[in-house]
């Protein structure tokens, strides 16, 4: 019996590898390295063996001398292991964006924006024989195939690194969903590299212990070093300083890596409240070190009456403590507990350098700039009634309701959050129409969600920080565009297993049951409607950024990034 | 520090007043000079009202990288402010009259004051409504209100079993049932006039005073659904007032256009050469 044409195979994460074509010889001469070989098959599932996630989440990769295997800036979400050859790690501050070849993310033709107007299907919710299929596979990142030429001169005074077969890299940012820290290109004429989409490395890590261990002090003999670099206060330290601070770090590792779920759970009990977080650092306790936030967010807070007052919300590349320890490193006499709490946000990870090192390695050669102001006297004495006071302005602007508002729904997640002033707001729907218009009459958000002082955060894509709806995604379908850093869906290797939608917090993802052109469902072969996973794509492919912003007559509507207070506090007062 | 949104509008309003100063001064300048001045300041308007509808275009295009729709309304809302400026000195400050000029003039002015109270409305409703809570999409609205009369019924209904007693499912029949069934009080709303509320809300408590505890707390959940469904009613109506107010200035506008278009053809066919100066 002919297949009706509106029936399509249902596809599983094994229907998507990351190479189609990945040949058996590669995968028996991959299998038989280390650390694979080395690795106890007893460990790994039986559903899914060792074998299996080579085979559907690995791929080999071939470059050439002087080409870009990932630029620093770029979202990436696989790591690599050399199988031969070598590469050359480009430390920070890295090489210039002219350089690297980086250009902004494919726009429509003119042509075809245009078309719009009459190209769009009338039923909702179409896709394509190509969207439908499951190509397999997965884009190249996009430095992939730029080649630095006279590579010496390029890279100039920027120090380097080679990493020879058998090594790691790339593993944090694949991991941590950060973007990469550093360029990497090969430094062979013919360097082999095995590509591990960070679904597999997940999986592997999982099971074995040893490669999880290999992995951590690889973190600490590579990555270390270049993440301290990236505070400021560390900027002036020479190799030997920066080792000394180094060897004294502490990892810190709070909450659960996938957050979503526990945090759901919480939201609906109604108990997500500033007292079942974990107490990173306690207000009035001394300060033993300086804590960096590296990856997830933590809340600020000041005892106030018999509970805790939001002050702010600190991501990565924040710091917690450095103004206590300064003042007491200048003035010992008058020595200041933290003057506020860091308490756990979801997922934090963090570094720990003790106050002893900051004294004796960090503070004496610092230049003033760098330094914190000493606490004023007005500063210890803050009133209880009025903490607010102490952040600089835009707490006290934002309010303290709204504060908490934004902390406890985990909003400071998102780069680009739609929010929507209700006071200036006539509900003409005229962004809705809008984010239809740009794509294919399907709107990609719903304008509703939770309001506090008048301010409603849509259920809109906020394209978080840290994107929790990417770890469950068996594919990678659901993944970062490397460019501009907006979280994504390949309907092409979406399989519809809704892990994304489940895990989002915001409920900013919505499954929904595929057409065909003609206008019929999708169904596989069990008659079973095939589902897709769509959300808000930040109009990556539009011209002029998110329409629904652009259409907004009132300037009720904004796509906000909440990691950047000051801006928000400046919109709200605008 | 002055706010960004008051400064931009007395930038705007300062812009405008110069322009119509600016206007009115040119227009005074060449009424000696050139016999037909109607002409000039008839393309002009036309050029203007063009421009306005374009507004709605933008709208119609919001792949294209045209601007703000923000920005185009303020614009729009100025510009407009100074065609009635141009409306003025095309017209020389006297009523047409001539039936069908008389009759676009009209419809200039009522798509102008249309306009203008489209503006002030759309500045007043938002608040309102944010003030008052209930926050509902408007095409949901008849969804929540369905189920929250079904709620209310089940729980008259299920009171009868409870507390033994028909009293608080007769009187849901008699004085919520009603009420909770179909939108109500659209106009008052608009008008911000909250009796209808207080006369049902005074009647549950005169009722309340008779009733036993738990036929009373059956009371009060359908107090709160009372409460609940007036909200409601109060969003469906303003937020209908901005929708339906649309459907006032935009076809204005249009049939102002084709009528302007006539006005132009009617003036060049019994011009008999007029303009050459």
């Amino acid at each position: 019996m002919d297949t009706p044409r509106n029936q399509v195979e249902r596809l599983g994460r094994q229907d998507n590898p990351f190479d189609p074509e990945f040949p058996e010889t590669d995968l028996d001469r991959i299998a038989a390295l280390a650390p694979f070989k080395d690795m106890d098959p007893a460990s790994f599932p039986k559903k899914q063996p060792l074998r299996m996630i080579l085979q559907s989440d690995t791929r080999i990769r071939r470059f050439k001398r002087g080409e870009i295997i990932v630029r620093a800036g770029d979202y990436g979400s696989s790591a690599f292991m050399i199988v031969g050859g070598d590469v050359r790690v480009v430390l920070p501050p890295g090489l210039p964006d002219r350089v690297l070849g980086r250009r902004e993310p494919a726009k429509r033709s003119v042509f075809r924006a245009v078309a719009q107007l009459w190209a769009n299907h009338r039923n909702p919710e179409v896709r394509t024989p190509e969207e439908l299929g499951g190509g397999g596979g997965a884009d190249a990142e996009s430095g992939s195939g730029v080649f630095l030429q006279d590579v010496p001169r390029l890279i100039g005074k920027n120090k380097t690194v080679t990493l020879g077969p058998g090594e790691f890299f790339g593993e944090i940012a694949a991991l941590s969903r950060m973007p990469r820290t550093a360029t990497i290109l090969c430094d062979s004429d013919d360097a082999e590299l095995l590509e591990i989409r960070w679904q597999g490395l997940r999986d592997i890590l999982k099971h074995d212990p040893a490669l999880r261990a290999h992995i951590d002090a690889l973190y600490r003999k590579n990555t270390l070093s270049n993440a301290l670099r990236s505070f400021p206060i560390f900027q002036h330290l020479d190799e030997e300083q920066l080792f000394q601070v180094a060897a004294q770090t502490q990892f810190g590792t709070y909450g659960e890596y996938d957050w979503s779920g526990d945090y759901k759970k919480l939201a609906k009990a109604g108990t997500n409240s500033v007292d079942k977080e974990t107490v990173i650092a306690q207000e009035g306790d001394y300060p033993d070190g300086v804590i960096f936030i590296r990856s997830g967010f933590g809340r600020l807070s000041k005892r106030f009456g018999s509970g805790q007052r939001t002050l702010n919300y600190l991501g990565a590349g924040r710091w917690f403590g450095l103004r206590e320890i300064t003042h007491n490193w200048r003035d010992p006499g008058s020595a200041v507990p933290f003057q506020f709490s860091l308490r756990v946000i979801g997922y934090t990870h963090t570094l720990f350098v003790p106050t002893r090192v900051m004294e004796q390695v960090v503070l004496p050669g610092a230049p003033n700039a760098l330094l914190p102001r000493p606490l004023t006297p007005d500063e210890l004495d803050v009133d209880d009634d009025d903490p607010l006071k102490e952040q600089g302005g835009f707490a006290q602007r934002i309010g303290p309701e709204l504060m908490e508002f934004l902390t406890g729904r985990r909003i400071f997640n998102g780069t680009s959050t739609m929010v929507i002033d209700l006071a200036r707001c006539t509900r003409c729907d005229d962004c809705v129409r809008a984010c239809a218009a740009t794509h294919d009459n399907n709107p990609r958000f719903l304008r509703q969600g939770p309001v506090s002082s008048g301010i409603q955060v849509a259920q809109s894509c906020m394209h978080c920080v840290d994107p929790v709806c990417m770890i469950g995604c068996p594919t990678g379908a659901i993944h970062r565009d490397a460019s501009a850093g907006d979280v994504v869906i390949n309907q092409a290797t979406c399989i519809g297993c809704t892990s994304c939608a489940n895990n989002c917090p915001y409920d900013a993802i919505r499954m929904v049951e595929a057409r065909d052109p003609g206008g019929d469902f999708v169904t596989d072969k069990e008659s079973r409607p095939i589902l897709k996973a769509t959300k808000c794509d930040h109009c990556i492919d539009q011209y002029g950024g998110p329409a629904c912003e652009r259409a907004c007559p009132h300037d009720a509507l904004k796509r906000m990034d909440m990691t950047r207070l000051d801006t928000f506090a400046t919109w709200l007062n605008r | 520090m002055m706010r960004t949104t008051i400064k931009r509008r007395l930038s705007g309003m300062v812009l405008l007043v110069a322009a119509v100063v600016a206007l009115f001064w040119g227009h005074r300048q060449l009424v000696p000079v050139m016999r037909h001045l109607a002409y000039l300041t008839g393309w002009l308007l036309l050029a203007v009202c063009l421009f306005l509808t374009a507004y709605n275009a933008r709208k119609k295009l919001p792949f294209l990288p045209l601007g703000n729709s923000r920005t185009w309304l303020q614009i729009h809302a100025y510009v407009g402010y100074f065609s009635l400026a141009l409306f003025f000195a095309h017209t020389g400050w006297r009523w047409p009259s001539g039936a069908f000029e008389a009759v676009l003039a009209s419809l200039y002015l009522a798509v102008a004051a249309s306009g203008v109270a489209g503006l002030v409305w759309s500045r007043i409703v938002p608040r309102r409504l944010t003030a008052r809570g209930c926050e509902a999409l408007y095409e949901r609205i008849p969804i929540i209100r369905r189920k929250l009369a079904e709620d209310a019924e089940a729980l008259a209904l299920a009171s009868v079993a409870t507390t033994r007693s028909t009293a608080v499912a007769d009187f849901y029949k008699l004085h919520l049932a009603g009420f909770l069934g179909r939108p109500m009080n659209g106009w008052k709303h608009l008008a911000e006039v909250r009796s209808p509320l207080m006369r049902i809300e005074a009647r549950i408590a005169d009722f309340d005073r008779f009733l036993a505890p738990d036929q009373r707390k059956v009371l009060g959940e359908l107090a709160v659904m009372v409460v609940q469904k007036d909200g409601l009613d109060y969003q469906r109506s303003l937020q209908l007032s901005l929708k339906l107010w649309l459907f006032v200035h935009i076809p204005l506008t249009y049939s102002l256009l084709i009528l302007t278009v006539l006005h132009v053809v009617i003036v060049f066919a019994f011009s008999g050469g007029a303009g050459a100066n």
